[in-house]
């Protein structure tokens, strides 16, 4: 009887001990630092990925016909960052809406990205000019 | 009509409280002309959430554009179809549909339950009054549904594109079927703990509201994923999205309480656990709606408003606290006289299956809650994202199709030799077989040969069960293989049920595997060119636009598909504009085979006739909707009446009555 017991207790805590080690090591490999324009000039001579959000800054849109990905500058109101985008541009993307990009910096202070996220802060809800009259 | 509803609202509010109050002091009491006085209130408040839902209803119905809500969520060019949708397109109504709904499960649950359960009735439904007081509340105060407009608008602002298609009318009524369901067991565990009611009685007079709203929240859940997967556009249905993640935890939990109840029932045992993660289910059903009306993690569900999160916080500090004081208040009630005898028994099969459960449920949470916690611990925020939650759930989604397979058939106290040999030697070689095969047909990949493997073993457990089952009837001489296996199942629904259930999870499994192929190209081409991807061809033959509606510009691409020089037919993705949406809408096209989906989407045309597009091969998909189906089917079995059951019911009634 003890000793069944005591198997539950090892059993138990082995796979508690396991998931905490599943969720340390995932953490430590797949987590990226989401940083604000200013923060990232920390970033600007490492090599590895980080994510930086940001509004678009209006009228830096610049998409070369029949390519993909666009080239457009972002700011924290503070700084700003030039992007080059490489891929499909979302739907949502426009002028002064705030985004989130993934990538790094290159040599001459360029932030290269490879992923494009819109976050509209209220999809689902009416926009607020439309919601007044 | 909108006065009325107002009305309603505001009597609910009343109402409510009086519900609550007299439920709970009829039951201290045992004041039976109190309690009976309580029910009734709900019944009313029942009424009163209907008629308000109607009026509701028939403002959108009638383009009431003086009602804000009318106004935010509809317009005149908007389908019928389409507009009753739009009560639960945003928070206000939303709320109401909540509101109304747990009336009505609570109605439903004091009728058949009022006598059966008539010690702790009073109590569960002081508990669902309690719940419903926090809805009246917000739709009053914090939310009002029935807002005006200072002037009457001579159109409404319309639908969101997005949300104007099939998945995304059912996926959130189904959601909160499920959300709202987790109450009614919730209000009977903590019922029983508060009059003391000793047994198993409450567990299994819920045991339907249990898997019926364990089962719509899957749904729920697989309908979103659809949603996603044809509405959004980015190739994929799950992208553990903070908000998806919150629908995702309360149907861990609630799947770990569905299976750990069954150790309750025959053992008496695990009953801490048991109220344990009755009670977490139900607080992370609310904790999942506050995370969508908080804005505090930002995800593509956000509803806006801020106020209304604060309430749900509220509320689901006073829950914890309230639920984790009751338990441990009436632990030694709680305390098992069984021990755990083996670790190779069904007890303790469900006990591993139910820490994978939770570990898992615990890992989401972390991952989820992960950038607020490193911003407040170390100034910086740090992300993860599906990578991390695909590397932790894959070990533990293998851990928990595995013990698919071992639960149900594993001895109860202590397996024996024999007993393993019997159930486990044949779908084992049948397992080691398939897998041999496997690698023979060239899987390389070791994840979804283990995946695939472990698939085999279930649904060969599964099937041997059924086999010997139906054999043992025939042998009899009376039935056929048609008449013994409708019987066999006929006089154990709930375990056959589960069968099938776990049937469709295998299938689910075998979806989720396929995401180890996933491939996708994105592409500029003119007219007359073709493209590549797997072993598919595509080519644009041009794009042609229509106005199909005023506020509607449409674009649609026409793509010859062929594969191995056989032409398989025409893929007609869209991008459309619409006038009162600053944003465009991709449709998507989809050719959807069992094997894989060839999944097209139309990101852009420019001046020269340059299209874009976006083209994934996503092997297995379907196999998630076939599991999804299958579980309903499965859980349909599960529900329906059954005499053994009954007869334990009564049994257990006995017992409450003797003591």
């Amino acid at each position: 009887m003890i000793i069944a017991q005591k198997k539950f207790l090892i059993g138990g805590l082995a796979v508690a001990g396991a998931v905490a080690y599943l969720v340390y090591a995932g953490i430590k490999e797949t987590s990226v630092y989401y940083l604000t324009v200013s923060q990232s000039s920390s970033m600007v001579s490492s090599d590895r990925d980080f994510r930086m959000e940001g509004n678009v800054i209006p009228g830096s849109i610049k998409i070369a016909p029949g390519s993909l990905g666009a080239e457009f500058a972002i700011t924290d109101s503070v700084k700003q960052v030039p992007i080059k985008y490489h891929g499909a541009i979302p739907d949502m993307f426009k002028d002064d809406i705030k985004v989130v990009v993934q990538g790094k910096y290159d040599k001459n202070g360029v932030f290269l990205a490879h992923t494009l996220l819109t976050s509209c802060p209220s999809k689902y809800e009416a926009s607020k000019q439309g919601g007044k009259i | 009509m909108i006065e009325l509803g107002e009305v309603s609202l505001s009597l609910s509010l009343v109402v409510v409280v009086y519900a609550a109050f007299a439920s709970f002091l009829g039951g201290a009491r045992g004041n039976g002309v109190l309690v009976r006085s309580g029910q009734n209130a709900l019944f009313a408040l029942l009424g009163l959430y209907t008629v308000a839902s109607v009026s509701l209803m028939y403002a959108l119905m009638t383009r009431d554009f003086s009602v804000e809500y009318v106004y935010n969520y509809s317009s005149r060019d908007l389908g019928r179809f389409y507009t009753v949708s739009a009560f639960w397109a945003g928070q206000k109504g939303s709320l109401l549909l909540w509101a109304w709904m747990l009336s009505l499960f609570g109605s439903i649950a004091v009728l058949q339950n009022r006598r059966k359960n008539a010690r702790i009735m009073p109590y569960a439904v002081g508990f669902i009054s309690a719940a419903l007081a926090l809805f009246s509340v917000l739709m009053v105060f914090a939310s009002p549904v029935f807002k005006r407009l200072p002037a009457i608008p001579a159109d409404g602002y319309g639908l969101n594109p997005m949300l104007q298609n099939p998945g995304m009318i059912f996926h959130p009524p189904t959601l909160y079927v499920g959300f709202v369901g987790f109450t009614i067991p919730f209000a009977f565990a903590m019922a029983a703990l508060l009059r003391r009611q000793e047994g198993e009685l409450w567990i299994l007079s819920t045991r339907r509201w249990t898997i019926f709203s364990w089962f719509f929240l899957t749904l729920g859940n697989l309908l979103g994923a659809n949603w996603a997967y044809v509405e959004l556009g980015w190739g994929g249905y799950w992208a553990w999205d903070p908000v998806e993640n919150a629908s995702f935890m309360p149907w861990l939990v609630g799947t770990a309480y569905l299976h750990s109840v069954m150790v309750q029932e025959r053992k008496g045992m695990l009953k801490v656990w048991n109220v344990s993660l009755v009670t977490i289910t139900f607080c992370l059903t609310i904790f999942g709606t506050f995370i969508t009306r908080s804005g505090l993690i930002s995800s593509v569900h956000s509803f806006g408003e801020t106020t209304v999160g604060y309430y749900f916080l509220a509320f689901l500090i006073a829950t914890m606290a309230f639920g984790a004081w009751l338990i441990y208040s009436r632990r030694e009630m709680l305390r098992s006289g069984e021990k755990f005898d083996s670790i190779l028994s069904r007890e303790s099969s469900f006990l591993f299956n139910n820490l994978a459960l939770l570990g898992a449920a615990f890992a989401v949470l972390w991952g989820t809650s992960f950038p607020m916690i490193s911003e407040a611990v170390r100034g910086v925020k740090v992300t993860v994202g599906p990578p991390f939650f695909n590397k932790v759930m894959t070990p533990i989604g293998l851990a928990l199709l595995v013990l698919t397979g071992i639960c149900p058939l594993i001895a109860w106290r202590k397996a024996t030799f024999s007993n393993l040999k019997r159930n486990f030697i044949a779908p084992l070689m049948a397992t080691v077989l398939a897998a041999a095969a496997m690698i023979a047909m060239g899987l390389r990949d070791v994840t979804a040969w283990l995946f695939f493997s472990a698939s085999v073993f279930v649904v060969s457990t599964i099937f041997l069960e059924v086999v010997r089952g139906v054999q043992t009837r025939m042998a009899g001489g009376r039935e056929n293989i048609l008449t013994g296996a409708f019987n066999l199942v006929n006089k154990n629904k709930r375990r056959y049920g589960g069968y099938v259930i776990h049937v469709g999870a295998v299938c689910m499994f075998v979806g989720f595997t396929g995401n180890l192929w996933n491939d996708q190209k994105e592409i500029a081409v003119k007219p007359g060119e073709s493209f590549n991807i797997r072993d598919y061809k595509l080519t644009y033959l041009g794009a042609g636009y229509d106005k199909p509606k005023p506020t509607k510009e449409r674009f649609t691409a026409t793509v010859l598909l062929e594969k191995g020089g056989r032409k398989l037919g025409y893929l007609r993705p869209e991008k459309n504009l619409y006038s009162n949406f600053d944003m465009p809408n991709s449709e998507v096209s989809i050719l959807s085979t069992l094997k894989e989906d060839l999944y097209l989407v139309f990101l852009a045309l420019d001046g020269n006739e340059v299209a874009t597009f976006k083209a994934h091969v996503n092997p297995l998909v379907k196999w998630l909707w076939i599991g999804g189906m299958t579980m309903g089917v499965g859980t349909v079995i599960a529900m329906l009446p059954d005499k053994r059951e009954k007869k334990f019911m009564e049994s257990l009634m006995d017992s409450i009555v003797r003591t």
